[in-house]
């Protein structure tokens, strides 16, 4: 006997369960490289939707005397990424081998950018939610700028601004330091200009963007090592 | 003395009461079959050189190597078990890929020379039960030469992954008489082409057959050229100025 | 005979473009986004009225869009209302009901009072669902005294002696809580309500700039625009003056100004009627 099931039984639908482990705490952060020099700038304001959670927390890490690498976008992933970059530096996760221990030398700038593009492409699947700017000295001691979408494709340029107002800077940087729209106009800046410019981008960005503020942190890299200036930003 | 070694060589990894592990040592021995080979380090770069033992003229000789690229600024010459060699260059050819793909530069020649030396003692059972990759040690030595930032590099590994650095140094069965020329001809200012001949000439000397542009392979690593094995042309003009 | 024209629009809202507004979103069109104010607007009442104050940000989405707003808006003469929301429905919102508020003065020849105000408001964002997006601060001064409410954009209200909306109304209510008493006088209230939006202004990134403060009493109106501004910009680094010539030439055309000239005819006289051909 065929057994029939009663139309009236209750449907109920699927209970859908969400993974959603990334967050944006918003913050911006620039990098531009000189012919001798290379300056690595961000904000330190840390949100999420209208709040913030603090006004103070640096993006940029100093990695060696010739590299700084800033981060911005999730800031759980970016602090992950930035402890593994240090380890592999001593450590390496990626190579079962140490690279300081192994090799007796401190990674190079251009060593460090392709093992971080290496280190984001192995979570192709689950990427590191981060916008990774490098910055510091190449091997003949000129700038470099390193930059990095969140899965690992990565470029050298001579200027890049990532993060919540790259919109607003990154136009304001390809005409100030590319002289793009500008006849005529290229020429060499030295230091003092390009700390200028960054410092007006920042300060310009803080009036439009409501995650960039509080404070500012410029690391600048030189053949003499890198050194920290700071100032304040608007807070509103 | 064989009568002391009985009972501690079966075991390849039995200490003997002495504190010694004969199956190390034994594989160390078999090197001393092997062919010669020689190395030689000057400023301008470096010079390896084997012999090869043709020992039938119906042999083809070029199919004998026993000189090998590990990447396009290191080389390496090896004397021993050649199958043995072929698991370790491999080894170490993987290594120097994986570091220019991780870090976009080039190996350095201790760190491959390193890299060589953690597989030599990883035969016998393991520690946490799992499979061993070897049952025994290899029965192979290596000399491996190679410029980096540092400069020229010539490095000597035995079975019992011991490796140090050479100006010049010779391995195989005519070691210890190529030993005894290289420390009397060899200085430190030498140029290639001095070293180019010395190493050869040493070869000569302790050869059984005849030497000639078929029964020796040379090779050089130089800062401009990297890694290079010598063509027969090549090889016979260093042939001709003996 | 009746008009081919279109009937000239009558008030309220047009849906002429609904249809094809939803389909074009169903094919993954954006729509275009409205000004928010994510603000932080307040309002307490004191020993002799009431004070109203806002911040100045008017945001779209993560930009500043505005850094000096009004969202302080005049309803009557003894009578204004902060709003939050989509800037758009609470200037719309606030001046229909302002000219409501007047309509109804002439009709009655009485100064009109809060509640009045307050009702007008209410039903009309309730009649609209809340798809008018205006939170409220109403206050004023009629003769029954000081009165404040607050108005949700679903048209519910309440009648409060310290109030907040907007964004930033927890930052302001963390003032409002901590420090409000009964009674105040002129002086501390205005400090209160500038602190209150301040807390906004500086914890709330949806609030920013300046503070706006509107002081009602019996009989006078004090309208303290930018009665605080704790953020100056900064002066800048660098000089952005271009050079004459900056800007490349990439073509250059001239042309004569062209003559238009106008000449009249004498028509010929002929027999037939003539079709101009040209």
């Amino acid at each position: 006997m065929m057994s029939t099931v009663p139309s009236e039984l209750p449907v109920t639908a699927p209970i859908e369960h969400r993974f959603d482990p990334y967050v944006d705490n918003g913050g911006t952060l620039l990098s531009i490289a000189g012919k001798d020099f290379c300056v690595v700038a961000a904000d330190t304001r840390l949100s999420e939707g209208y709040s913030i959670h603090t006004r103070y927390v640096p993006k940029s890490v100093k990695l060696s005397d010739k590299t700084v690498i800033s981060m911005g976008g999730c800031y759980a992933d970016c602090l992950t990424l930035t402890k593994r970059i240090q380890q592999n530096m001593e450590a390496s996760l990626v190579a079962p081998m140490w690279y300081r221990h192994a090799h007796g030398k401190t990674m190079s700038t251009a060593a460090i950018a392709q093992m971080l593009s290496i280190m984001l492409y192995q979570k192709r699947f689950f990427p590191f939610y981060s916008w990774c700017i490098l910055g510091g000295l190449d091997e003949e001691g000129r700038g470099a700028v390193y930059t990095y979408d969140p899965v690992g494709s990565y470029e050298r340029e001579a200027c890049r601004c990532a993060g919540s107002a790259s919109s607003l800077i990154q136009p304001f940087l390809d005409n100030q330091i590319n002289f793009k729209n500008q006849a005529s106009e290229r020429r060499e800046l030295s230091l003092d200009q390009v700390l200028r410019i960054t410092k007006d981008s920042f300060t310009s960005a803080t009036e439009r963007d409501i995650y960039t503020g509080d404070y500012l942190e410029i690391f600048v890299i030189t053949s003499n090592g890198v050194e920290l200036q700071k100032m304040g930003l608007k807070k509103d | 003395m064989f009568l002391t070694r009985s009972e501690y060589d079966r075991g390849v990894n039995t200490f003997s009461p002495e504190g010694r592990l004969f199956q190390v040592e034994y594989a160390i021995e078999a090197i001393k079959l092997g062919s010669t080979a020689v190395g030689i380090k000057t400023p301008k770069g470096l010079i390896l050189a084997v012999e090869k033992r043709v020992t039938s003229p119906l042999l083809e000789s070029s199919s004998i190597e026993k000189i090998f690229e590990i990447d396009a600024h290191i080389g390496c010459a090896m004397s021993g078990l050649t199958a043995d060699s072929r698991t370790i260059v491999d080894h170490a050819r993987i290594e120097a890929q994986n570091h220019t793909f991780t870090y976009n530069e080039p190996i350095k020649v201790e760190s491959v020379t390193q890299a060589v030396c953690d597989l030599a003692l990883r035969f016998g059972e393991s520690a946490r039960g799992e499979e061993s990759i070897m049952s025994r040690p290899f029965g192979v030595s290596l000399l491996i030469a190679g410029i980096d930032e540092t400069g020229p590099q010539l490095y000597h590994t035995d079975p019992s992954g011991t490796f140090v650095s050479y100006s010049a140094k010779a391995i195989g069965s005519g070691s210890e008489g190529a030993e005894t020329e290289l420390q009397e001809e060899y200085h430190s200012s030498m140029t290639l082409l001095e070293a180019e001949t010395l190493a050869l000439k040493v070869l000569k000397q302790v050869m059984e057959e005849k030497l000639n542009a078929t029964n020796v392979q040379l090779a050089s690593v130089t800062r401009e050229e990297g890694f290079k094995i010598f063509t027969p042309e090549e090889l016979q003009t260093v042939v001709d100025r003996l | 005979m009746t008009s081919r024209l279109p009937s000239q629009a009558k008030g309220g809202f047009n849906f002429d473009n609904h249809v094809r507004n939803a389909a074009m979103e169903g094919k993954g069109a954006a729509l275009p986004k409205a000004t928010k104010t994510g603000t932080t607007i307040v309002g307490l009442i004191y020993k002799d009225g009431v004070v109203l104050g806002a911040d100045t940000r008017a945001t779209a989405g993560p930009i500043v869009a505005d850094k000096n707003c009004e969202k302080i808006h005049y309803l009557a003469p003894n009578m204004y209302c902060c709003g939050a929301g989509t800037a758009a429905d609470t200037e719309m919102t606030t001046s229909l009901i302002s000219s409501q508020l007047e309509l109804h003065r002439l009709a009655t020849g009485r100064q009109a009072r809060i509640v009045t105000a307050m009702t007008l408001l209410k039903q009309m964002l309730f009649k609209y669902q809340g798809h008018i997006g205006a939170a409220l601060i109403l206050g004023g001064v009629d003769i029954s005294g000081p009165q404040l409410y607050t108005i949700y954009p679903h048209g519910s209200t309440d009648k409060l002696p310290y109030v907040t909306m907007g964004s930033g109304s927890l930052n302001a209510m963390s003032v409002f809580e901590s420090r409000w008493t009964p009674n105040m006088d002129r002086e501390s209230a205005i400090e209160l309500v500038k602190d209150a939006i301040e807390a906004g202004i500086f914890n709330d990134l949806g609030s920013g700039s300046n503070v706006d403060v509107v002081v009602l009493t019996k009989d006078k109106v004090d309208v303290l625009r930018n009665y605080a501004r704790p953020n100056e910009r900064g002066v800048k680094e660098a000089s952005y003056v271009f050079r004459r010539g900056t800007t490349q030439v990439l073509k250059t055309s001239i042309r004569d100004m062209v003559d238009i000239k106008e000449t009249v005819e004498s028509i010929a006289t002929s027999t037939a009627m003539e079709v101009d051909a040209v």
